[in-house]
Parts: structure tokens; C-alpha cells; sequence
């Protein structure tokens, strides 16, 4: 094995074996597991507080409650806990070892920093994947074997938009994938700051910071915020949402993607930068 | 004087009882259109049809959808659509025959004439009789010549109004639309920005909050299946 498959197999082998990773699994199969028992006991109530505006006029028919609603509002739900569950194990891989002092000995291996940085930067990928996998079975599948199949009933800004279900497995893929480049861009957020820190907490602290500042400017609408909005990553990780639009606004989704990804690209080589530049001190 | 005043009262009189009398005519008149309509609608104990429905909604983004409908005397009514699909909480298809087929509940005068795509039609205005009923007014352009509806308008107490239109074709003689176009008044309906979580969305600028603006939703319907006897059962089961 090379030099670079070995170390990100240990990577990978420390990812899966420190406790805090399974946090965030929890967390998220709690959130699931308790907002599908909250629909399934009170869920028409619930409903009746968006549908209300149209039934004084409308009769709604069909299946509103279903598998594709629950597992869009628990999307919906986990965007701002998302990422501090991956920045929580990802802020940690590069710092943590510093401050445990056991990176030095890391670095003694044959393989070069570049390798190690970017080991660490797939093991981060690799966790945000596994989270969105447990995510995805919670949230699409154990849904719709609780409520079933139907129509999705998709709430945005400008109203409703009833998506068939024979329209809608491709959206949840596509969905599913901005989301890992959505939290792709946090674990590498984090793995840049955690390159820079040399202690474990703070880097956590800070991407966390950094997310909650950028959702609150993204939350009002004011013209001095606007200026600012395109640029914040925080603004196109919630693009999945236009996938559940009609019709699909394709060119603005690959732009947040273009965005995306960029920001990635950009984290992992300032991370491979900094990480090389790095003075290792006892 | 008092000649003039006699021969004023006589000629208010002669108004009055030529008002009256006209009144009468034109409840006749009305009364015999609803009458050759009922006497349409009760040919027909039931009927299945598939239906084609297309939703313009103010608020709402619906693609067109299939499925099929139910209907037996004197009110029962469904659509049955895989799916999730609008229809108005007065459901003229449903409303306006229980309506006209209980000829003691309501009085009727004709209003007027208009010319409804090429039709003739007495605007007959629908009135019920008991104060407790959801409808306050009913309007109904019905050709003279041949009594089919081609518009309504109903006014109801707690849901605004309600216009139809119809197209008829082929089902003519069972006076069973071709097409039909509901337009109802919805209310814009208003999500705030946090609770659609739509953080890179720009709020919708703020409007009269009782404006209401034109819904409509159109139905077709193709291969109408008439008293083919199908069980209550369809009316109950939630199956789509």
C-alpha cells in the first residue's frame, strides 16, 4: 500500500473510532425518529396551520401528510444543525492532534504533509457522507415507510408548489448531493481553521460562529446585507430547496454549485498551504 | 286638483300592476328554464367520466393531473386523482344540482338576457328561501332555446364567489359539460420568509392583506359513462 493509501486508511479507521462521531449520527437519527413521531400523532394539526390559508376556499384532496413532506421538513429542519455536527468532528482532525502533541509523530511517517492534509480532508468527507447517508435512510426511507408515497407539498417564500411523486426521486438525489457539497464546504472550512489552531475547541467554535453569523445577514433583507449575500457560502447551501420549485431554476442551482465547490477547492488548498507552512511546536 | 290627483294614483297603479304582473312573467319563465333543466338532470342517475384538471392558482404551482370522477343524484359528488389536487370548497358540479333539483327551497326570477358564446341565455337569479343556507345568491345564464348552463356565479356567505363557465359537446343532450372553468377569489397566500427557511430569497413585498385575486382551475372531461350503476362505495373509499 502507498504511503498515501496507508495514512488515509488510518484517517478513515480514527474517524470511525472516536466517540464524537457518533454524536452527530445520534443526533440526527434523534431529530428524525422524534419529528416523525410528532407528524404521526399530531400531524394534521400541524398541517392545517399552512393549508388553513387556502381552505376557506379550497377543498385540499389527496394525501398531504406523506414520507416526501416529512423528509423535506426534516431537511428543512436540520440545515443550521448540520453543520456544527460536521464541523464538530472535522474542526477537531488536525488540530486535536497538535494539541495532543501526536501530529509530530505523524509526521515522521513517509508520507508528505500534502498527503497527510489531504487524508484528513477525505476522512472529514468521508464522516459528512455517513451522516448524510444515516440522514437520507431516516429521513426518505423511514418516512415513507411510516406515511407512504405521495405528492409533495413544498412550502417557499412565494406559496406552494405540489411536486408529483413521479417527478421527485431525481430532486431528492440532486438534493442530496448539493447537501454533501453544502457540507463539503464546512468540513473544509473546518479543516482549514483546524490547520491554523492549534487547539481543538477553538476551531469548532469558530466555524460555528462563522455559520451563524452568515445565516443571520442571510435572514434580512436589508440592502446592505444584499451586497454582501452572494458571497457568503451560507447563501447557496440551501439551494436544494429550488429543486422543489416549478420549474426548476437549473442556471442558479449550478451557480451555488459552481460556488460551492470553489469554496471548497479554495479551503483545501489554503489548508494544504498553511498545513506546509506550519511550524509543528512540542 | 283632485281629478289631477286620481288620474296620477290610476296611472301609478297601472305601473305598479304592470310591474307585477311582469315579475310574475318572468318568475313563469324562470321557473319553466329550471323545470326543462331538471327535467334534463334527472335522465341521468349517474355518471363516471375521466377528467383532465389544470390549476391557475394565485400562491400555488400545480401541474395538470388525470383521474376520474363520480357522480349520483341528487348530490353526491368525487373526484378521484392520484395525488394531490384543489377543488372549490362550493363545488358548483356537486352544489348547483342538489341546489336546483329542491325546487321548493329557493325563488327564482330572470334579471335579464345576455349572449353567452353565441347563446342566448336568461340570467336567472336564484334565491333561497331559508336564511340559514351557505349560497346568498345564485346566478345562472341558461340558454332559452335549449336549457343547458352555461354560466354561473354563486355568492356564498363564507366563500366569496364563485364563477363556472361551461362547454358543452357531445353530452349536450344530458347537459354534461365538455369542459368546465372554475374561477374562484383566493386570498394571496403569504409565507414568512423564516418559516419557509428560503434564506437567499427576497421577501415579497408587502400587499393588501384582504386583496384578493382570480383562481381558476379547469376541467375537462372525456368518455362520460351514464347510469352505469357503480356502488355508493366510491364516494366513502380513500383509495385514489
Amino acid at each position: 500500500m502507498s504511503s498515501f493509501g496507508a495514512i488515509l486508511k488510518n484517517e478513515l479507521y480514527k474517524t470511525i473510532r472516536r466517540p464524537r462521531s457518533y454524536i452527530g449520527i445520534g443526533v440526527i437519527s434523534f431529530i428524525c425518529v422524534m419529528l416523525q413521531s410528532a407528524f404521526y400523532q399530531d400531524g394534521k394539526e400541524i398541517l392545517s396551520f399552512v393549508t388553513q390559508q387556502f381552505e376557506s376556499t379550497f377543498q385540499i384532496q389527496g394525501e398531504v401528510l406523506n414520507g416526501n413532506l416529512i423528509c423535506f421538513i426534516v431537511l428543512q429542519t436540520l440545515i443550521v444543525q448540520m453543520p456544527l455536527l460536521v464541523a464538530l468532528v472535522t474542526g477537531d482532525l488536525v488540530s486535536g492532534e497538535i494539541a495532543q502533541g501526536t501530529i509530530r509523530f505523524l509526521l515522521t511517517r513517509p508520507a508528505s504533509r500534502t498527503q497527510i492534509i489531504i487524508a484528513k480532508w477525505i476522512a472529514g468527507l468521508f464522516y459528512t457522507l455517513i451522516l448524510l447517508l444515516v440522514l437520507g435512510f431516516f429521513a426518505l426511507f423511514v418516512s415513507k415507510w411510516i406515511f407512504g408515497d405521495g405528492d409533495l407539498m413544498a412550502l417557499n417564500s412565494e406559496g406552494l408548489t405540489v411536486i408529483r411523486a413521479d417527478d421527485i426521486q431525481w430532486r431528492w438525489g440532486l438534493a442530496f448531493v448539493i447537501a454533501f457539497l453544502s457540507l463539503g464546504v464546512v468540513a473544509g472550512l473546518a479543516n482549514l481553521l483546524s490547520a491554523i489552531m492549534d487547539n481543538s475547541i477553538t476551531p469548532i467554535v469558530s466555524v460555528m460562529a462563522i455559520i451563524i453569523v452568515f445565516t443571520i445577514i442571510g435572514m434580512f433583507d436589508l440592502p446592505s446585507f444584499d451586497l454582501v449575500k452572494p458571497f457568503l457560502f451560507t447563501t447557496h447551501m440551501i439551494s436544494w430547496k429550488s429543486l422543489f420549485e416549478d420549474p426548476v431554476p437549473m442556471q442558479d442551482i449550478l451557480f451555488s454549485c459552481g460556488v460551492l465547490v470553489v469554496h471548497i477547492i479554495v479551503f483545501l488548498l489554503a489548508s494544504i498551504w498553511i498545513f506546509n507552512k506550519k511550524d509543528m511546536k512540542a | 286638483m283632485k281629478f289631477l290627483t286620481q288620474k296620477w294614483l290610476q296611472r301609478g297603479f297601472g305601473l305598479l300592476m304592470l310591474f307585477a304582473l311582469n315579475t310574475a312573467h318572468a318568475q313563469q319563465d324562470a321557473k319553466v328554464l329550471i323545470r326543462q333543466l331538471n327535467q334534463r338532470m334527472q335522465v341521468i342517475q349517474d355518471y363516471t367520466a375521466s377528467v383532465q384538471m389544470h390549476f391557475d392558482i394565485p400562491g400555488v404551482k400545480m401541474r395538470d393531473m388525470q383521474g376520474k370522477v363520480f357522480f349520483k343524484q341528487p348530490g353526491k359528488f368525487k373526484i378521484k386523482a392520484k395525488g394531490i389536487f384543489f377543488l372549490p370548497k362550493q363545488n358548483p358540479m356537486q352544489d348547483v344540482n342538489a341546489l336546483l333539483m329542491d325546487t321548493a327551497s329557493y325563488t327564482t326570477v330572470i334579471s335579464g338576457y345576455e349572449t353567452i358564446d353565441g347563446h342566448d341565455c336568461a340570467v336567472v337569479n336564484v334565491i333561497p328561501l331559508k336564511t340559514d343556507n351557505e349560497l346568498i345568491l345564485g346566478k345562472f345564464w341558461i340558454d332559452v332555446k335549449d336549457p343547458l348552463i352555461y354560466k354561473s356565479q354563486m355568492t356564498t356567505k363564507n366563500n366569496g364567489t364563485l364563477e363556472t363557465s361551461s362547454i358543452f359537446g357531445a353530452y349536450k343532450k344530458y347537459g354534461l359539460p365538455d369542459a368546465l372553468l372554475i374561477k374562484v377569489e383566493v386570498n394571496k397566500i403569504k409565507v414568512p420568509k423564516m418559516m419557509s427557511v428560503d434564506l437567499n430569497k427576497k421577501s415579497a413585498p408587502k400587499s393588501d392583506k384582504n386583496l384578493k385575486e382570480p383562481g381558476y382551475i379547469q376541467i375537462k372531461f372525456i368518455g362520460y359513462k351514464i347510469n352505469s350503476r357503480f356502488p355508493d362505495t366510491v364516494f366513502t373509499d380513500d383509495a385514489q
